[in-house]
């Protein structure tokens, strides 16, 4: 399923153009899975893959695997055009869901990808940040586990709340200080929280801390964002 | 002559405000080199911040300007752009100081694209930054409305303040304050008279005497 997903704005004259496009491309192996858009007013749209396995996005003009493994499986945000359905499915073993969303300018849009007993779920998470800043650092927490009501970001040893109580399927965010401290996520006590290992912030870096179920658990993935260049 | 800025080498980059003969090219490169400062200036019109960073080609336009030589222009457009990586390395300023605002501030946008504008400052400045030099970033004056670039005094205000704290490590210079809105006339809503650039170019140089002391001065 996909959650969260706003009423589709769709031109079915563009989406036609696109799928054309693609259809005299082929299908490449690897490459820009949507045309970035415009160069200013773009939006953009990045993959991650919090399930067990390898997953396989499929657009129409490309087709790019997400590995599984903590250092790849959040992909870069990619520039793509706002106002434009953009299709494709997603595909993990024999499992497929269909990717149908469309973006508003300026907004930036995560797909989570998780895996489990009840198949495949794909999460849009839409967020149109007005924090960028060079002189600190964003925090942002993506709660993708459905049992965990209340994901709340921690700060070190006596559990200074960052960020609070971001439902499932919803993200939270904020701008702070460049700092090197122990951060950690909870669902109600934080004492019981996991660590999220980000490091050192960076002033003028973004960073994005996931929790998604795992087996009868939970996990963590923390990492800074990286958005890719504006490409014709 | 500013004790601080003598001796300088300071590389220009910027966008059209200095790709006319009449324009910052000649009043803030002239009023730095009467500082002292050996000045090498840089214009490519219609250029974003990441358009000095990944290679491509300019839409209108570009000049350079080299010491007391008079500024050599181009209005071609389709000629391959300078990368500030390459000017670096050819020219090794203590100082690099970028004007850049309007190309890339949405003007005629409803809504401002905020992480656009950072990404493209960001990678501008971090490129600057890796070499360690010290950088000053000049956003755009207000210009006029009701033109056929839709600036509007809101977006500029918008803007400055956004660049404001965007642009770190370089420190900026908000050219807003220098004038009210309308005081300085334009010829189009975008470009200055050339009374005009003799103004914005002198209250820039004052501004970078201000902050000499401040600057980290590569040997």
């Amino acid at each position: 399923m996909i959650a969260m997903l706003r009423p589709l704005r769709r031109s079915l004259a563009l989406g036609f153009a696109l799928v054309l496009a693609a259809g005299s491309a082929g299908i490449a192996a690897e490459g820009r899975l949507y045309p970035s858009g415009p160069p200013n007013g773009v939006a953009y749209l990045r993959f991650v893959n919090m399930a067990s396995q390898e997953v396989t996005v499929v657009s129409p003009a490309a087709k790019i695997a997400v590995p599984a493994d903590d250092a790849h499986r959040v992909r870069e945000f990619d520039p793509v055009t706002p106002g434009v359905a953009l299709k494709g499915s997603v595909e993990l073993g024999g499992a497929s869901k269909p990717i149908d969303v469309t973006l508003a300018p300026n907004e930036f849009v995560t797909i989570a990808i998780t895996g489990g007993a009840d198949g495949l779920t794909l999460t849009v998470l839409r967020d149109v940040p007005s924090d960028f800043n060079a002189l600190k650092s964003s925090l942002a927490l993506f709660n993708l586990d459905p049992a965990c009501a209340k994901a709340d970001l921690l700060a070190g040893d006596n559990h200074l709340a960052v960020v609070s109580d971001v439902a499932p399927g919803a993200l939270g965010r904020r701008l702070v200080n460049p700092v090197d401290v122990a951060l950690s996520v909870s669902c109600g006590d934080p004492a019981q929280g996991l660590p999220a290992k980000l490091g050192a912030l960076v002033a003028g870096d973004r960073y994005s801390v996931f929790v998604a179920a795992s087996g009868s658990g939970r996990q963590i993935v923390a990492g800074r964002d990286e958005q890719a260049s504006f490409r014709p | 002559m500013n004790a601080l800025l003598a001796g300088l080498a300071v590389l220009i980059i910027g966008d059209s405000h200095m790709v006319t003969r009449d324009y910052l090219i000649t009043t803030l490169h002239d009023d730095l080199t009467a500082q002292g400062a050996t000045v090498d200036t840089y214009g490519m019109c219609g250029a974003n911040a990441g358009d000095w960073v990944y290679p491509t080609t300019v839409s209108c336009g570009r000049a350079e300007r080299h010491g007391k030589t008079p500024p050599v222009v181009d209005y071609k457009g389709g000629i391959p752009t300078w990368t500030v990586d390459a000017l670096i390395a050819k020219h090794h300023p203590n100082l690099v100081v970028i004007e850049m605002g309007d190309t890339m501030a949405g003007y005629g946008q409803h809504d401002f694209p905020q992480g656009w504008i950072y990404q493209q400052v960001h990678a501008l400045t971090g490129r600057v930054a890796a070499q360690n030099i010290p950088c000053i970033w000049i956003g755009p004056p207000w210009g006029g409305e009701g033109s056929t670039y839709h600036k509007t005094f809101a977006r500029v205000k918008e803007m400055s303040e956004f660049l404001s704290t965007a642009v770190a490590p370089c420190r900026f210079i908000d050219s807003t304050v220098f004038s009210k809105p309308g005081d300085w006339p334009t010829i189009d809503g975008q470009h200055l008279t050339a009374s005009g650039y003799r103004t914005w170019g002198k209250d820039i140089t004052e501004s970078i005497d201000q902050m000499a002391p401040q600057l980290a001065r590569r040997p």
